[in-house]
């Protein structure tokens, strides 16, 4: 399998933590071949997150860019002790990603897009058999999601998919912004749990 | 924002993971977890979590073509970037000298220590008053430099090489022609824009003219090339779509090499953005490693100081 057309993962699933760690210390390196590498290993999750949460090819491809190019310039920046390679990398695009979600709003282009939310998430990858190495993982965030109280879930998706603050989705929802925050930090707590469970049996 | 209390930042670190806190926020509760023995590793655990949702998400696949293109721009990027920071700096007597601004008339450039100036740089737009008149009423029809050049810049690019040398002839072709028009109407004055004009075409088209595209961070395709013909040793850029540099900064240009950074002068782009830069330097035909513009102080600097604002590998 051609490494770029890897499926969605976790690098805490499939051991290659140490292999992007390694890339992220060549980089650091200034190494542009290991940028490459990591390229390879991770441009289709990250574009896949990028382009669910943007729903705009060009923006996701943009925002792709982008994020690599900080993993280039801000690499040793990259604490391996905060957690995977994949954990920086999906975070650094998930901002970005969000950064241009705002945008929009302010500009009025693009209204909060509620639909986006975890519901839609079953069963998506077109090739389930390519997926192995993340399909438990996955199967232990759906069973934590389908676990969580609605009220819950919905203050994460609030977050996840559309960008808004705590104050905002307070708005949005009516609830304080007390309870939002109890909330979102339930909903966290709760979802990993069975994380860590994976995570310790993998290891 | 004061420093928070370590309930405080507890609180707030599910939002912060979340990205759903504002930055003031965030930028608080991240200080207190760095030296926090349970927040730190609770944030990281959170955003290990938030990191996990995105695996959830439905499989996309992106252009082959285009993720080949996001590709090879980094690559290309990063090495250009590597080269422009690794590369050693001329000692400071010559790089003085060489830090020439090429947006005066007739500037001289000394792009290295080593190296006497062997020819001059400066912008290439005409003013109004000196451009070619063909028209025997007197209406003016200008030579569009800027044209000329975009349509030799996009001739000269690497896949095409082979077919510069009858592009070469074809441009020639129609400068001679555009020339024959009325050649008896073209004032005296012109005469010297003429010629420069022919050396610039001349030094873009010959045979052995290598062109760097040069890259930002945000563009899909090149937003300028240097051309550097090494028969001739001169040196050509075209600069399109770059915002004007901040006030009281100008933008620099350098020529990397294994053993420097070789400042080429600094420059201005017009209002719309564009920027041509003629200059005459011998290197190595080999020596070039990658070709940088960074955004410096009025003046420019002896070294490179400020953001990549644009770059190539050679």
């Amino acid at each position: 399998m051609n490494p770029s057309e890897r499926a969605p993962s976790y690098s805490g699933e499939n051991g290659s933590n140490a292999e992007d760690t390694a890339l992220i210390r060549r980089i650091v390196d200034a190494d542009e071949t290991a940028l490459g590498a990591l390229y390879d290993r991770w441009v289709r999750s990250l574009y896949s997150l990028v382009l669910h949460l943007l729903k705009d090819p060009d923006e996701a491809e943009d925002v792709v860019e982008e994020t690599f190019w900080q993993a280039w310039r801000k690499a040793d920046s990259y604490e391996p002790s905060k957690g995977a390679v994949s954990t920086w990398l999906l975070t650094i695009g998930r901002r970005k990603a969000l950064d241009r979600l705002r945008a929009r709003k302010r500009n009025r282009e693009d209204p909060i897009q509620d639909e986006r939310g975890f519901s839609d998430l079953r069963s998506t990858s077109p090739d389930p058999g390519s997926e192995a190495e993340g399909s438990e993982l996955r199967e232990h965030v759906r069973a934590a999601l389908r676990e969580l109280p609605e009220e819950q879930r919905e203050v994460l998706e609030l977050g996840y998919f559309s960008g808004l603050s705590q104050a905002e989705i307070a708005e949005r929802t009516g609830q304080p912004l007390g309870t939002v925050k109890t909330r979102m930090r339930l909903a966290m707590q709760k979802l990993r749990a069975p994380l860590s469970i994976h995570r310790g049996a993998a290891q | 924002m004061n420093a928070m209390t370590h309930e405080e930042a507890f609180s707030e670190l599910a939002a912060v993971a979340l990205d759903a806190a504002s930055p003031e926020i965030a930028n608080a509760v991240r200080t207190h977890a760095e030296a926090c023995p349970e927040c730190g590793p609770e944030l990281a655990s959170m955003e290990e979590t938030i990191a996990a949702l995105g695996t959830l998400v439905p499989s996309g696949q992106m252009n082959r073509g285009r993720s080949a293109g996001i590709r090879s721009r980094l690559l290309m990027r990063a090495r250009a970037e590597r080269e422009l920071r690794s590369a050693p700096v001329p000692g400071p007597p010559d790089i003085a000298r060489g830090v020439a601004s090429l947006t005066g008339q007739g500037q001289r450039m000394t792009p290295g220590a080593q190296r006497p100036v062997t020819g001059e740089t400066r912008t290439f737009t005409p003013p109004e008053s000196q451009r070619v008149r063909t028209d025997a009423r007197g209406s003016g029809r200008g030579v569009n430099w800027y044209a000329i050049a975009a349509t030799i810049a996009l001739v000269i690019t690497g896949a095409q090489m082979l077919r510069m040398t009858s592009e070469r002839n074809r441009l020639r072709e129609q400068v001679a022609a555009l020339d024959s028009v009325a050649p008896a109407q073209v004032s005296d004055s012109a005469a010297p824009m003429i010629a420069q004009r022919d050396s610039m075409i001349a030094a873009m088209t010959g045979p052995d003219v290598k062109v760097v595209p040069l890259m930002n961070q945000n563009a899909r395709d090149p937003v300028g090339r240097m051309m550097w013909n090494r028969a001739s040793n001169d040196w050509i850029m075209v600069t399109y779509n770059l915002r004007p540099p901040k006030p009281g900064m100008t933008y620099q240009v350098w020529l990397v090499t294994a053993d420097a950074k070789i400042s080429a002068g600094t420059f201005k782009p017009d209002a719309a953005g564009k920027t041509m830069m003629h200059a005459r330097y011998a290197l190595d035909r080999d020596a070039l490693r990658s070709v940088a513009v960074t955004e410096e102080p009025e003046g420019g600097m002896p070294a490179p100081t400020g953001p990549m604002v644009i770059a190539g590998a050679a």
